[in-house]
């Protein structure tokens, strides 16, 4: 199993800091899994981006005030569908190999009836990589990613403005090009969080 | 389960005092499941308290680094009961789902058998071994039987570490980590 990156925390760290900081990098693994997750015969990479859904998922609850509340909703709501898919996949992948298992100790008289019960859930595995491969079309058109990542954003602290250089208005450059650059500088980076 | 709202978060506190407050209501969230989930026949109880456990062990392995050094230990802990509650779980979905299948099983021989002896007094009993799924019904069986067997061995360890954690003080241990803050400092890189 992919292990999830250790995420290194302090006590003092602003709460909406982390949350930028640990969405970003739980929404990344996520998405890093996605390869190769439709294929049945490796059941592993369908259960790694399970357990990725649910890292995700876990830290938007945990940091959920730090989010502007309307798009946060929205991305919970298409992470947990995504999640949901996954587990409609995973679930008789586990079954199956339980089964497998099981079937290996038992007598030669009762191993007809298990590998029957494995053929049933080979048909509801089929059905699940279909659900997973609609709810993976769908977070992409709906860009899930990136969406995680403005959510990120939105969510860091804004920087202190930087204080202004008054202009001397008896100089001859004031009102030359360059005098509006403190202004630019005070800008939040590209998707900050606006200032209040 | 819906999780139980957490008052008081403030998104411009620290990562410590909001994980703090998380973690107290988590954690009596978990506990509050006992001793309801001490009954084996309580399933949604055990479910509930297995997504509850899940939930603390999610806030401890992000933010335990903040705290007192048992929030390492209660992690593992947390982790051993959802573990544990999962395998619970995953028989009380298996034992309805096979009893399910059998009976498809049954069925679908019925329904043949009922065919094959045509217009007969009498089911002939030898016709049994024409069962289009004669030869499965004995696996299933043994599954569905291990499976129940399964539920309460393990349904035994659970009240068994439940009590262990008890004893040693899981919940007063893991407040009081709670309330510590780690000498950790860095700086985070974007």
């Amino acid at each position: 199993m992919a292990k999830a990156q250790d995420i290194e925390v302090a006590p003092s760290e602003p709460y909406r800091q982390a949350a930028a900081r640990i969405v970003r990098v739980r929404a990344g693994e996520l998405f890093e899994s996605a390869d190769g997750v439709l294929d049945t015969r490796d059941i592993e990479r369908v259960h790694d981006m399970r357990v990725a859904s649910r890292r995700l998922r876990a830290v938007l609850e945990i940091f959920a005030p730090c989010f502007p509340q309307s798009e946060f909703k929205g991305v919970l709501r298409d992470v947990k569908q995504l999640a949901d898919a996954l587990g409609e996949r995973r679930d008789p992948d586990v079954h199956i190999d339980a089964l497998r298992s099981f079937s290996k100790t038992l007598l030669a008289a009762n191993k007809p009836g298990v590998a029957r019960l494995v053929e049933d859930l080979r048909a509801r595995q089929s059905d699940g990589n279909e659900v997973l491969a609609a709810a993976l079309e769908r977070a992409q058109d709906r860009g899930l990613h990136e969406r995680l990542l403005a959510l990120a954003d939105a969510a860091e602290p804004v920087a202190p403005e930087p204080v202004a250089v008054e202009p001397d208005a008896a100089a001859p450059d004031a009102a030359a090009p360059d005098a509006a650059e403190p202004d630019a500088a005070a800008e939040p980076a590209a998707g900050g969080r606006a200032p209040a | 389960m819906r999780a139980r709202r957490v008052k008081g978060l403030d998104p411009d506190g620290t990562l410590a005092d909001n994980a703090e407050q998380i973690v107290r209501v988590r954690l009596d969230e978990l506990c509050g499941f006992m001793p309801t989930a001490a009954d084996p026949r309580e399933v949604v109880a055990l479910h509930d308290m297995r997504i509850a456990a899940k939930r603390l062990r999610y806030i401890l392995e992000i933010t335990g680094p903040c705290f007192g050094p048992y929030a390492k230990t209660a992690t593992r802990l947390v982790k051993d009961v959802q573990d544990l509650l999962g395998e619970i779980h995953d028989c009380d979905v298996q034992i309805p789902e096979t009893a399910a299948f059998a009976e498809m099983l049954q069925v679908a021989d019925a329904a043949a058998l009922y065919q094959a002896a045509g217009s007969a007094p009498d089911l002939d009993p030898a016709l049994l071994k024409q069962a289009p799924h004669a030869r499965e019904h004995a696996g299933v069986a043994v599954l569905q039987a291990h499976l129940r067997a399964r539920r309460l061995l393990l349904f035994d360890r659970f009240i068994e570490l439940w009590d262990d954690l008890e004893r040693k003080g899981l919940r007063a241990r893991l407040e009081y980590a709670a309330g510590e803050r780690a000498d950790v400092h860095f700086e985070p890189q974007r």
